[in-house]
């Protein structure tokens, strides 16, 4: 739908003075992904390392874009120095990117897209308002959302994991190892993820707990 | 050659292409850059009450997304009117009418669009407003030359030779016009229906080789 909102509006606190701002969910859009992260203090990464190759993304080229305060970038070992204004447009999907906040209030506005294939969201776009709420535990909040995306893909291994550990962290123990078992069922490779994960150290000495089973899966990633 | 895996640029270092009288200055950022996956483009009015969005509708499809950089708009978003200072954005579906007025000086903003359910086609009226925007500056020639291998490298399609008649009737070639304008009538009739209505030929209406 048309509309407009100014990006202080959009924005939602991940915890630690950061911000992320979900522009293309907002307003529907389909056919590029859209997204502002934000800093509060220099110092602070804005924008996580990740390429575009990863599980999880998108492999998109991604286009950011600088609209307030000064970023350093680094891209496949380069350092960029970006104030207010600078684009910096990254197509080789392999290479690592990531940015640091210089200033008080930077934000980076992130646009991405996959030439020559009409946009799909990211997986990692699908989970990440549900991951927004662990950062300020209301894990119930988690759980309706990641709800919402299984009624759509019951069987995406990472929405399964990640509703695991909200389970988890809200003490639903024999609901969190189920669907922890489902995700490892479906893709065995969160179980080196799972046995870090300080999300399930709830429920880690449960007898039923998979062993052996750090962070969310795709939490690492920023992204269009 | 392989590309780079990555450019930088600043706005600043934007080219500059004049797009109409209003004082709308187009700033290619996708053509700049080489992206390919989506359409996007700065735009930037000078002086407070110049144009920043031309007022149309997407006819193509695309949805559209902009972002108030610097300075301050008042858009038309469809029946609304909004105020949008810098860090706002405006999304417009494809039958929305949309267009900005700067209420700033050195208003800026940045818009991203494409079309949803299809792969990205990079629009070919990017090249004619290089072309004519080269000729708003003073490079006839340059702009000539620009229409020229956009005309070489899509030859089937009608707009092209139909724009190239506009450059040249505004340049005042009066015979290079008309010639352009019959072969992009040959290719798609609907041309001369264009033109019947285009000021850009008004000048040549009443050549006895005119064709509308």
């Amino acid at each position: 739908m048309s509309g407009s909102a100014h990006v202080s509006e959009l924005a939602v606190q991940l915890g630690s003075g950061q911000g992320w701002a979900m522009i293309r969910t907002h307003f529907g859009i389909q056919s590029f992904g859209v997204n502002a992260y934000m800093a509060d203090e220099p110092g602070m990464t804005i924008v996580g390392e990740h390429d575009e190759l990863g599980e999880g993304s998108g492999g998109h080229e991604e286009l950011y874009f600088v609209s307030s305060g000064r970023a350093t970038f680094t891209v496949n070992g380069d350092e960029i120095d970006a104030p207010v204004g600078t684009f910096v447009f990254v197509r080789d999907l392999a290479a690592k990117r990531m940015a640091v906040a210089e200033e008080a209030g930077t934000t980076i506005v992130i646009a991405g897209g996959k030439p020559g294939e009409a946009f799909t969201p990211s997986t990692w776009e699908r989970n990440a308002p549900a991951l927004t709420h662990f950062a300020t535990g209301e894990y119930d909040k988690a759980i309706e959302e990641f709800e919402r995306l299984l009624a759509e893909t019951p069987d995406d291994p990472r929405v399964l994991y990640n509703y695991g550990c909200a389970l988890s962290l809200s003490g639903k123990t024999k609901d969190a190892i189920a669907n922890l078992k489902r995700a490892l069922e479906l893709d065995p490779d969160f179980a080196e993820l799972a046995a870090k994960d300080s999300d399930f150290d709830p429920i880690r000495n449960d007898p039923e707990f998979p062993s052996p089973v750090a962070g969310k899966a795709g939490s690492g990633s920023s992204g269009s | 050659m392989s590309e780079k895996a990555y450019e930088v640029a600043h706005l600043d270092e934007l080219d500059r292409f004049p797009v109409a009288e209003e004082g709308l200055v187009w700033r290619p950022v996708r053509r700049r850059l080489g992206i390919k996956a989506f359409g996007t483009n700065a735009y930037t009015a000078d002086k407070a009450g110049d144009r920043v969005v031309e007022e149309h509708y997407e006819k193509d499809g695309h949805e559209e997304l902009y972002l108030v950089v610097n300075g301050r708009a008042t858009f038309v978003l469809g029946d609304d009117e909004i105020d949008a200072p810098a860090g706002t954005f405006v999304h417009a579906e494809p039958g929305t009418r949309r267009g900005a007025v700067a209420a700033e000086p050195d208003t800026t903003i940045l818009a991203i669009g494409a079309k949803p359910g299809v792969p990205h086609e990079i629009s070919k009226w990017e090249d004619v407003f290089v072309a004519f925007g080269l000729l708003r500056t003073g490079d006839e020639e340059g702009g000539r030359r620009h229409l020229e291998a956009l005309l070489a490298a899509n030859p089937n399609e009608w707009q092209g030779f139909y724009n190239a008649a506009c450059f040249e009737a505004d340049t005042g070639n009066a015979e290079a016009a008309i010639a352009h304008l019959r072969h992009a009538a040959e290719i798609d009739p609907k041309a001369l229906e264009l033109a019947a209505n285009d000021s850009d030929f008004d000048q040549l209406r009443d050549h006895p080789e005119f064709p509308a």
